[in-house]
């Protein structure tokens, strides 16, 4: 019998995610034993052609790590969907957007002017962009269009499950590629990671106090952190009371407070709000009743870029997905 | 879009079931679905999220109708107040002006009061327009 297509693909991501197939080590020998793979860029010479010169639904599964944000990913996640029985959004920025989803704090003639002008090491006087077509003495040169917005892979072509994670750690990656050969994946649109909080988890968690009340919020680098004792009683926003657990704990043991890679639990709508109600609602401060609601704002204030911090993995999968850039 | 100066914005309400209600039944406010003033149990319920979603569903403007402070049996309207601005900080990050987000303290009874809020909410929002 033929061995299972499977594909791989690279959109806008670090490379991480590729990396953390390769983590997979002896595993991933029994992986490419059990699979026919088709395409991945980073590491087999497969071109677009031999995709498109496949059947649809000829690829068993495709795992396409990355957000989209040109025209060239959002033409291969199509090509693949139209190939693939399963996609997989493999990665926080498949999955919500991730990091390079925080380019929807502004738009592309923003990112533009940057990089291409105002950097301190950017020489460009004669103001030269990347565009579309730009046409030379030996013809037409192409480049994809880059977008204004940022999106995750389900805003552009259908996905059937999601394995979370900046980068997803290989216990998580095998479980998924296990039950995608055995045939025992759960429901279609599913998180492959358990739907539990990472506090639940939390090798700190005994450390938490019983009633958390955070009188203040201390950055990382103004505190010295106890390695043992909750972030949150610490003063440290810590996500993991809301973030879904799979990790590892991989933040928690180099003694950082989680993030929110991994993704909300089932059913959240809006991972950023979300955590903002839970750290706003232990946000307790000693006579809170004599405070007016002005020295409240100022207090809140000291909690340094809210929108970057509690979207810093799932904007472009919020409510809102971007700033909006419209004159107001 | 709906044009913003054909006299139409769209608020949703949320009002406290143990202080706001009573104030809005001898009010003169519509409670009719399509008017958008919604009854919680609390305003500790009314999380960010949902406030948002009122947004998604075409809302140009949140109002939000607590008990006063220091009077909620489960202090839940500071950490409404907490949560509300949190949110306006992040939606000023994100270009949407803050003030399509408010928060008013209502006790039993002040009915005029809710009905000054709602009606001066809606005028405020009013001269804002739909979120574009």
């Amino acid at each position: 019998m033929a061995k299972p297509k499977v594909a791989f693909y690279w959109n806008a991501s670090c490379g991480g995610c590729e990396e953390a197939v390769i983590d997979l080590a002896e595993d991933l020998l029994k992986v490419a034993d059990a699979v026919d793979i088709v395409l991945w860029p980073v590491a087999l010479d497969f071109k677009k052609k031999d995709v498109e010169n496949l059947k649809d639904n000829e690829i068993v599964a495709s795992f396409i790590n990355g957000a989209v944000r040109t025209e060239e990913q959002k033409e291969m996640a199509e090509l693949l969907r139209a190939k693939s029985q399963l996609v997989f959004a493999f990665g926080s920025c498949a999955h919500e957007g991730c990091i390079p989803g925080l380019a929807n704090f502004t738009n592309r003639e923003g990112i533009f002017e940057r990089v291409y002008k105002t950097t301190e090491s950017t020489k460009n006087p004669e103001g030269i962009f990347p565009k579309v077509k730009t046409k030379v003495p030996e013809g037409e040169l192409t480049l994809p269009e880059f977008f204004d917005t940022v999106y995750t892979l389900d805003q552009t072509v259908e996905v059937d499950y999601y394995i979370p994670g900046c980068a997803p750690p290989p216990d998580i990656i095998m479980n998924a590629f296990t039950a995608l050969l055995e045939g025992n994946l759960p429901e279609k649109g599913s998180v492959l990671s358990p739907n539990i909080a990472l506090c639940d988890e939390c090798d700190r968690n005994e450390s938490k106090p019983e009633k958390l009340e955070i009188p203040e919020f201390n950055r990382v680098h103004q505190i010295e952190i106890d390695p043992e004792k909750c972030f949150l009683a610490q003063g440290i926003i810590c996500m993991g009371i809301s973030t879904r657990s799979g990790c590892g704990q991989r933040c928690i043991n180099v003694n950082m407070p989680c993030r929110g890679c991994f993704g909300p639990l089932d059913g959240v709508k809006d991972f950023g709000l979300r955590t903002m109600a839970g750290i706003a609602s232990i946000f307790a401060l000693e006579n809170e009743e004599n405070l007016s609601e002005e020295d409240l704002s100022k207090l809140m204030d000291k909690l340094v870029d809210p929108a970057g911090l509690f979207y810093m993995y799932s904007l472009p999968s919020s409510i809102l997905r971007r700033k909006r850039m419209e004159e107001k | 879009m709906d044009n913003p100066t054909t006299n139409s914005a769209k608020i949703t309400t949320f009002c406290c079931n143990w202080s706001v209600k009573p104030g809005l039944r001898l009010s003169n406010l519509s409670t009719d679905e399509e008017d958008k003033i919604i009854v919680t149990m609390c305003t500790g319920r009314v999380g960010p999220e949902l406030v948002m979603q009122a947004f998604e569903y075409g809302a140009w403007g949140v109002l939000i109708c607590a008990c006063p402070l220091g009077e909620c049996k489960h202090d839940a309207n500071y950490k409404t107040l907490r949560r509300v601005l949190l949110l306006k900080r992040m939606l000023s990050q994100l270009n949407i002006e803050p003030e399509r987000v408010r928060i008013e303290w209502i006790d039993t009874g002040e009915v005029a009061k809710l009905q000054n809020a709602v009606n001066g909410f809606y005028d405020a929002i009013e001269k804002l327009g739909p979120i574009k």
